[in-house]
């Protein structure tokens, strides 16, 4: 299996420099990721430093509380997209969500999808912080609002992804959106089961590990 | 200190990302109540405690770039002002810290610059996060919100692995003296520590404790 094409090689800590945007890139160059997961402030940088690969840049509006104005963080999806972002993961309103106050959950999905036109749009509903009742509802919000994919975490709540809960989102999601698994997938085994749980993406800081692991395990 | 001059000092505070609109009432309610001086909130919950202030003195304190510091400076302008447009008063804003760790400091200079000149004669306190710095990073960090007439030096988001330190206040006051003011914040949970960081310089206390620091003087004195 070629899991290097699901990971999103993530760094989003606010000690990021420039020289660790240098090597995040050097290295998702190197291990065919899909994509680079940054901070939106380092997307100019990380666009010209992939411009002559295949990798993609993926930036964070409103991360990781998602509790900041809608029109905010449509300021922050347009000018990541006009930095050269190629795909948005946004944190959802969770404080709305929590508020019962479904409508303005939606709007604030809606408002950047539209923003980014046709940019894969990823909603992070933060699983930890949600009832199964809400994961459920946070879902087919994001299926209304059009977004592209769920993604379960922001790795900066009490914790990450979690089996059940991408089980869950595939039955709720009935093909309709895709999932992107993030938050604590550090080995190459735990990679493997959130894919056949249903993750179409795994968000990670740890994908050399996870691919290193995983030559290894094929080829022994 | 008497009860009256410590609730002056105090920002309570209610940034948890699972903010209701509920909690946003409670800390209205109660920072009338207590006459604290401001609520900090996120900007999504401007307009909600606007109306809910409208009738006292309390000020609505906002966090931009928060907690991570590094969306783009443009990104930090827009939702600064967007935030003043919907009626907030102070703007907490976070410094972009990997420029401060790249050695950019006119870019992180910078930064603050363009939210200062977006918000007008609006307070600006900018949110160091000193558990990421070295005490040569604070220093410098200080001298960058100076040179960029911020109006507060905040030690601490709340969401990193620290929160503020006595050292680090009177390090700050050490190195800005009476040019910027001090707010600590992070961790402040009762009354004696409260008091003990307005003794090391700082002139705000950001508090999601800010009733227990009030109203459990006598019971938070015996821990020490």
């Amino acid at each position: 299996m070629k899991i290097n094409s699901y990971i999103d090689h993530t760094l989003l800590s606010p000690t990021t420099s420039k020289k660790d945007i240098y090597t995040l890139c050097e290295e998702a160059i190197e291990h065919r990721f899909f994509s680079v997961c940054i901070n939106s402030s380092y997307v100019p940088l990380a666009k010209q430093l992939l411009s002559r690969s295949n990798v993609k840049v993926c930036a964070t509006v409103g991360f990781p509380l998602g509790a900041m104005s809608t029109e905010a963080k449509v300021s922050e999806a347009k000018k990541a997209i006009e930095d050269g972002a190629d795909e948005i993961d946004m944190v959802m309103n969770i404080g709305m969500m929590k508020s019962n106050n479904f409508v303005s959950v939606y709007k604030d999905i809606r408002d950047i999808k539209l923003a980014i036109n046709n940019k894969p749009l990823k909603v992070i509903i933060e699983i930890s912080e949600l009832s199964k009742n809400e994961i459920i509802k946070a879902c087919q919000i994001c299926i209304d609002a059009k977004a592209d994919f769920i993604k379960t975490s922001t790795g900066f709540s009490k914790s990450g992804a979690t089996l059940t809960a991408v089980k869950m989102i595939k039955k709720t999601a009935k093909g309709k959106i895709k999932i992107k698994a993030s938050g604590g997938i550090k080995d190459y085994e735990t990679a493997l089961k959130y894919i056949e749980s249903g993750a179409d993406r795994i968000g990670t800081s740890s994908g050399i590990n996870i691919i290193s692991e995983g030559t290894i395990l094929e080829a022994s | 200190m008497s009860i009256k001059t410590l609730n002056q000092y105090i920002d309570h505070t209610q940034l948890a990302s699972n903010t209701k609109f509920s909690d946003i009432k409670r800390i209205c309610n109660e920072a009338i109540l207590y006459n604290f001086y401001a609520v900090c909130i996120p900007s999504y919950y401007i307009n909600e405690a606007k109306k809910l202030l409208s009738h006292s003195h309390v000020k609505i304190c906002t966090v931009i770039g928060f907690p991570l510091g590094n969306t783009p400076t443009a990104v930090k302008t827009f939702e600064a002002k967007q935030a003043i447009e919907d009626g907030a008063d102070e703007i907490d804003m976070v410094l972009n810290i990997g420029l401060l760790k790249s050695g950019k400091l006119l870019e992180a200079t910078q930064d603050i610059k363009s939210v200062k000149n977006a918000i007008g004669n609006h307070v600006l306190k900018v949110i160091i996060e000193i558990s990421e710095l070295t005490d040569t990073e604070i220093v410098q960090a200080c001298n960058i919100c100076l040179e960029a007439n911020a109006d507060f030096i905040k030690t601490s988001t709340g969401f990193s692995k620290g929160n503020a330190t006595i050292n680090a206040v009177k390090l700050i006051k050490k190195t800005v003296k009476n040019n910027a003011k001090i707010k600590a914040s992070g961790g402040i949970r009762d009354y004696n520590t409260a008091l003990d960081f307005i003794k090391a310089g700082a002139n705000r206390i950001g508090t999601s404790s800010g009733v227990a620091i009030i109203t459990n003087k006598e019971n938070t004195t015996h821990n020490y």
